[in-house]
């Protein structure tokens, strides 16, 4: 499938006349503004620190900070209220501020070592009709309370879920891990892949070739 | 660099990677390239630098995603000529191919991470950082649009 979808998609491409002008148009406008012309920066070096948790933590602050550049932008424009929620982060309840507007959010808060964290996303709902609905502020508090698989820098890989941590390092077999959650007398079943991410059901375990 | 060569440059690298996001989202080559421009136009205006080429091409597929999202939002698109009478007037070659009629009737949904993984070659995490949701709804998503393209398909995946 991949190929010959590729190959389909592969077939559309922009004019050459339309090409020629976009080149003009973005070759004045960067002569127009040179000091704003595309640049790429090599890297800055994490900040290192002793602990575990913080490392941990230093990563999702990190990708808050990606996601600040361009994906959180819908939530970051959002009108919404502000409100206080209480969240679970690797583990830990902690207090964040929430912002949500049709079915995208923000998220701050202070990490364990008090650090601000910035986080933003959002969703769709598929109704039953096959109709599309942004996410409501229950169903986007329960994708970030969702469990979360942290890979850590001494190689042990842990599983959080709302209070709960699960050293999951030795138990992969060939790649994979099935891992049961439960919570308020609910079973999550939780299939995860070695760094290729996870999959979730409330029924029973989902097959590692369905999903990644 | 001079300024022509960097245009040069952005368009050859992204214009490409544009459209199938475009014609993704959007069934019409004409908005596709609409976007590019727009998506192009973003990317000179913008005033960060960027940590590397990777992040570079991240933020060109998020923001042509938004503008897709922001197009068809858009009061004037929905008012103009419906999606499947513009899409059969600006499909390649005047038809399209199963698959990709296959993935385009997938609700948005499904369909973005079905194209950024198996058509952009992304990963599971990668998705979920370029469109802001969790790793866990992404394949999730990805499960369900495979399982729908594997009914509309007859298993041909």
């Amino acid at each position: 499938m991949k190929s010959r979808y590729a190959d389909s998609l592969h077939a559309i491409e922009m004019s050459e006349e339309r090409k020629d002008a976009l080149v003009d148009m973005l070759a004045k406008e960067i002569e127009a503004a040179p000091s704003k012309q595309v640049s790429i920066e090599p890297p800055k070096k994490p900040r290192r620190h002793g602990s575990t948790r913080f490392k941990i933590a230093a990563a999702a602050a990190c990708i808050a900070v990606a996601l600040g550049g361009g994906g959180a932008a819908y939530a970051m424009d959002v009108g919404g209220v502000q409100r206080i929620v209480q969240v679970w982060v690797h583990g830990d309840q902690t207090d964040a501020a929430l912002v949500v507007d049709n079915g995208t959010y923000t998220l701050d808060y202070q990490d364990a070592d008090g650090n601000a964290v910035h986080r933003g996303g959002g969703g769709v709902v598929v109704n039953p009709d096959g109709a599309e609905r942004p996410a409501t502020e229950e169903e986007l508090l329960k994708e970030i309370n969702a469990p979360e698989v942290s890979y850590e820098t001494d190689g042990r890989v842990i599983v959080y879920y709302l209070g709960q941590s699960l050293d999951i390092t030795d138990k992969f077999e060939d790649g994979v891990s099935y891992v049961q959650l439960q919570s308020d007398g609910e079973t999550l079943y939780m299939t995860i892949k070695y760094q290729g991410g996870y999959a979730l059901s409330p029924d029973k375990y989902i097959q590692p070739n369905m999903f990644g | 660099m001079d300024a022509r060569d960097e245009a040069s440059r952005l368009v050859e690298t992204y214009t490409p990677l544009i459209m199938r996001i475009g014609y993704t989202y959007l069934h019409s080559r004409e908005d596709a390239e609409d976007i590019c421009q727009e998506t192009l136009l973003k990317l000179v205006r913008r005033g960060e630098p960027f940590a590397d080429e990777e992040h570079e091409k991240a933020w060109v597929v998020r923001v042509a995603i938004n503008g897709c999202k922001d197009l068809l939002k858009s009061a004037a698109r929905q008012r103009s000529v419906g999606l499947e009478e513009e899409s059969v007037k600006s499909t390649p070659d005047g038809e399209t191919s199963d698959i990709l009629g296959a993935v385009q009737a997938l609700p948005e949904t499904y369909r973005e991470p079905i194209f950024l993984h198996y058509c952009e070659g992304y990963k599971i995490a990668e998705i979920a950082r370029i469109t802001g949701k969790s790793k866990h709804a992404i394949a999730k998503n990805l499960s369900r649009g495979r399982a729908m393209l594997r009914k509309t398909l007859g298993g041909d995946l």
